[in-house]
Order: structure tokens, then C-alpha cells, then sequence
């Protein structure tokens, strides 16, 4: 017996602890009038329209932020159904929607990834985002509504959209500009050429030497004027095969353009170093025109009487590879840095170097397109170092 | 021994005449038969409008950029007409350009020559495929399985 009264006493002091933890819940959860008039005021200062309606879907409140929105005089909406704020066309549909969002309450954003559209007080349409969350009190459930204006969103997204269509508009007819200039600008230059030439054959005993000479000057023009259009044209075509691209080893690649190249080196009696270099991913036959590029400069402008020694070397750092080629050749002054990646420009004459001034410039086009950059460290009889950098990262599947 | 019937498919007057200059030295007597368009080019081997006395040509030379017809239609429908589809074409053109050759070989171009600008080079050239198509290979003439 006296275990029974103990435990009855126990069980007693328990409800009576739990009693005393339930009032001093209530007691904190009950605002003072201070606290309803913040709450109140939080909701008029709300930036996002704030609508609550009943389950009925009859409009309860209507914050400052939302009559502003959609045009609606103080206190002009509250007891209206919600629906006149939805577009006619869907208005019908949003009764059905309503319900069984009544049924089944739970917070939600409305419409995700669509914009939706709220009927202003003139008729007019407004892109909105709305949420949605259930209220339960103890008059009832309530819906509400939190209503955002996306219209600058939406704008700037438009922009964004017809800004990238006319950009690929763009793209295109440049690829297409490109073919067609030099394919169709070859044909007449042939001409030009070839019967420049044709006279020279047939009449060369009939000719001066001025005449002569006059002959090889357009000839000369025309075969620089061929070069150039084929460069313009593997400028163009950069990054246009992006369905090639892929993981590639860039020790096959220079490699391979080594092989294309030995016999530039061996005339040069040039030494080539290359060290280990990494996976990366590219479109083959693109990066190989870099290295092209950079080992054919390279030996070009070697330092007269002095072995060309050219070194191909990578780093790892973090999310990027460097990749270096490095000679000890003439090097430039610093100052030309820039220029020298930009389309036709050259830092010699002709008769000093040949070359139509475009090979950086399709490096740095590519190494771009790559993600990468591409800049030069160099000093006048110094030699240059091209530093390329590649992001490091794997494949998306 | 019987000329060789060569079919030009050009529409450029120089490179026309160039072809004649290259082929005027050649080694083999040669009849140099030129159409201008695509159209043209068919009407020729088909023997049709003011063609019917042409003879069939032993190879075609042949240009892509035409008018009327251009020379890949000219060469998918030689290639997919099986009284001209033997015929060797020899597609000679101003592009370098690496989608046509692709395309040239799948519509089964039995070859690929860009015009160099070197006229040296263009003499060279058309001396080759003299020499090649003529004097190296076998051609579905000489085995009798050829045009009658």
C-alpha cells in the first residue's frame, strides 16, 4: 500500500511539473501589445506582398506591399475571393488548385520555375513568385500567401536570353563570313597569281628586268594575300568543333607536333626538352596548333649563333595546370607583351621574319576557349617563356 | 591510240584555260570537254539537249562551287547513277576547306585536289592526274566493263 500512495504522489509532482511547464509556455508564447504592434508592423513594412485568406479563399488581410503591387486602395480587398487576383484565364483552375491545397496544406513555393502572373486591379498582368504556407489557429485554417514581383527578373532574364541569341546569330554568320571570304577570295587571287606567273613563263625573254621584277612584286602580294586568308580562316574556325573535345594527353600531342616540325628542328639544330605534361580537356588538333605555334616560334626567332634550346614543361597548382615553353631566343621588349596575341600584329619586317602575324594570335583564341590564358614573360636577347594556364578539372560525365 | 576524253566542270574561264595550258603539253592526245554548270554537267554525261553526240568522258574534273547545280549535288548524282557511277571523279577546287573534303568522299569523290595558287603547282597538278588516271591505273574502260 504504501508503494501505491508513493508512486501516486510521484505521478502527482509530475503533472503538477508539467502543468507549470505548459502556463510558462503560454505565458511566453502570448505577446504583450507592444509585441502585436511589431507583428503588425512587421507585415506592413514587408518588401514582399503578404496576403491571408480563409478557407473559403476569401482575402482576410492584405499587407501594404500587396494593395501597392496590385493596385488596390488600403483595405480595398480584404473580404474579396483571392481569385481576382489571378489571371482570368487560369482563374477557373486556381478554385481547384485552392482546394486541394486546403486539404492537404504544407509550405510550398507555388508554380517553381515558372513565373506566374497576378491580375492587377486594371486588368493588367504582373510576373510574380508566390509561397504558400498554412495557418492554424484556433478560428480556423488560413492560407498565406507571401507574393513577390519579378518583373525586373524577368526582364533581365529576357535581355540575358535575346542577348545570348544574338550572340550565337552572330557567331554564325561570322563562321559563315569567314568560309565563304576566303574560299571565294581564293579564286580570283589564283587568278591573279597564276597568270602574273604565266606571263613571266611564256614572256620571259620578251620582259626587262624591271618587268620582271614588277611581275614578282604582285606575285609575292598575292601569295601573302592567300596566307593571310588562310590564317583568317583557322582563326575563324576556332572552337567551332566542339563535339571533338575531349580528355586529351598533351605528351601525344607535342609529340605529334614534334614529328610534324622535325625537320624545322633538325635545320635549326635546335634541342628540345619536354617534360612530363598532364591530361587535360581540349580538342586535340586545337591545343597541337598551340604547341605548333609556339615551338615554330620559337625556332624562328632563334638567337643567331647559339644553340635553340626549347623546354616544355607543366605545373600543377591547385585548379590549374601551367604549362611553359620556354627558349633562349630573341626574345622582344616587354612593352609588346599584349600586341603580340593580337590578330596581324608583328614586331618585324617580312624580309627579317617571315609570317602573317596571326600564330599568337590563334593561341590565345584557343587556350581562351579552353578556359585558359595564355601570356609571355620576356626581355630583348632573353629568350621568351609563353605561359599557358588550363583548368584542372575532371569530365563532366 | 584514242584520245583521252577528259570532262572540265568549271565555271571559271581562267581556270579553264589553265587546265587547257597545263594539258596542252601533255603527254597524252586529250579532248578537253568543258560544261560550266552542274545542269550543263549532266545534260553532257547523260548525252541529253545539245550533248547527244558527247562523248563519255574517262575521268571528270570537277569544281563544288557551281551554278545552278553545285558540284556535290553534280557528284551524288554521278556517283548514284549506275551508268555514270564508274566514271572517276577527280573533285578540284578552290576549298581547303575540311567539311568539303569529308563531304566529297562520302558522296565517293574518288579523290580530293585543292587548286594551288602557285601556278607551277596547278601545272604540276593536272599533270598528275593526267599521269595518274591515265598511265598508272586501270580504268573500268580498259577491262571493258566501261561505257559501250
Amino acid at each position: 500500500m504504501a508503494d501505491d500512495s508513493e508512486k501516486t504522489r510521484e505521478a502527482l509532482l509530475a503533472e503538477l511539473a508539467s502543468c507549470r511547464a505548459q502556463i510558462t509556455k503560454l505565458e511566453r508564447n502570448r505577446l504583450d501589445p507592444v509585441g502585436e504592434r511589431l507583428l503588425a508592423g512587421l507585415l506592413q513594412a514587408s518588401p514582399d506582398g503578404v496576403l491571408i485568406a480563409d478557407s473559403e479563399g476569401t482575402l482576410r488581410l492584405v499587407n501594404h506591399a500587396a494593395e501597392v503591387m496590385l493596385g488596390y486602395g488600403p483595405g480595398e480587398l480584404v473580404g474579396k475571393p483571392i481569385e481576382v487576383l489571378v489571371p482570368a484565364a487560369s482563374a477557373a483552375r486556381h478554385v481547384g488548385l485552392r482546394k486541394a491545397f486546403a486539404s492537404e496544406p504544407q509550405v510550398r513555393r507555388m508554380g517553381t520555375g515558372l513565373t506566374l502572373s497576378a491580375r492587377r486591379k486594371d486588368g493588367s498582368e504582373l510576373p510574380v513568385e508566390i509561397s504558400l504556407s498554412p495557418l492554424e489557429t484556433p478560428d480556423g485554417r488560413f492560407v498565406v500567401s507571401s507574393v513577390r514581383d519579378v518583373t525586373e527578373r524577368r526582364d533581365s532574364e529576357m535581355l540575358q536570353r535575346r542577348q545570348a541569341e544574338a550572340l550565337e546569330r552572330s557567331n554564325d554568320q561570322l563562321q559563315q563570313f569567314a568560309y565563304v571570304a576566303s574560299h571565294d577570295l581564293q579564286e580570283p587571287l589564283r587568278m591573279v597569281s597564276s597568270y602574273l606567273q604565266l606571263l613571266d613563263r611564256r614572256y620571259h625573254d620578251k620582259l626587262d628586268e624591271d618587268a620582271r621584277d614588277f611581275i614578282g612584286f604582285a606575285v609575292d602580294g598575292a601569295k601573302r594575300m592567300q596566307a593571310l586568308i588562310n590564317d583568317l580562316l583557322v582563326y575563324s574556325r576556332i572552337g567551332v568543333r566542339e563535339e571533338l573535345r575531349g580528355r586529351i594527353d598533351l605528351n601525344e600531342i607535342v609529340a605529334r607536333e614534334l614529328k610534324s616540325l622535325e625537320v624545322a628542328v633538325r635545320e635549326a639544330a635546335a634541342v628540345v626538352e619536354v617534360a612530363r605534361l598532364p591530361m587535360i580537356n581540349g580538342e586535340g588538333g586545337e591545343m597541337g596548333q598551340v604547341f605548333l605555334n609556339l615551338i615554330g616560334n620559337a625556332l624562328k626567332f632563334r638567337k643567331p649563333g647559339v644553340e635553340p634550346v626549347i623546354s616544355i614543361t607543366s605545373e600543377h597548382r591547385g585548379d590549374t595546370w601551367q604549362i611553359t615553353v620556354a627558349d633562349n631566343g630573341i626574345g622582344m621588349d616587354p612593352q609588346y607583351k599584349e600586341r603580340i596575341f593580337q590578330i596581324f600584329q608583328r614586331l618585324h619586317t617580312r624580309s627579317e621574319y617571315p609570317g602573317t602575324g596571326i600564330g599568337l594570335a590563334i593561341c590565345k583564341r584557343i587556350i581562351e576557349g579552353h578556359g585558359g590564358s595564355i601570356t609571355v614573360d620576356t626581355a630583348p636577347g632573353a629568350g621568351s617563356k609563353f605561359k599557358i594556364t588550363l583548368p584542372n578539372r575532371r569530365p563532366t560525365p | 591510240m584514242k584520245p583521252i576524253e577528259i570532262l572540265l566542270v568549271e565555271d571559271n574561264p581562267g581556270d579553264v584555260r589553265l587546265t587547257r595550258e597545263a594539258l596542252r603539253d601533255g603527254k597524252m592526245k586529250n579532248n578537253l570537254h568543258v560544261a560550266m554548270d552542274g545542269v550543263e554537267a549532266l545534260a553532257f554525261l547523260r548525252r541529253e539537249g545539245r550533248h547527244t553526240a558527247a562523248p563519255r568522258p574517262d575521268v571528270i574534273l570537277l569544281d563544288l562551287n557551281l551554278p545552278k547545280k553545285n558540284g556535290r549535288e553534280v557528284l551524288a548524282e554521278v556517283k548514284s547513277d549506275p551508268e555514270l557511277m564508274r566514271i572517276p571523279v577527280v573533285v578540284l577546287t578552290t576549298s581547303a576547306d575540311e567539311h568539303d573534303v569529308l563531304k566529297a568522299y562520302e558522296y565517293h569523290a574518288n579523290c580530293y585536289i585543292t587548286k594551288p595558287v602557285d601556278l607551277e603547282k596547278f601545272l604540276d597538278v593536272v599533270r598528275s592526274i593526267e599521269d595518274f588516271w591515265f598511265t598508272i591505273v586501270r580504268l573500268p574502260s580498259d577491262v571493258g566493263h566501261g561505257p559501250k
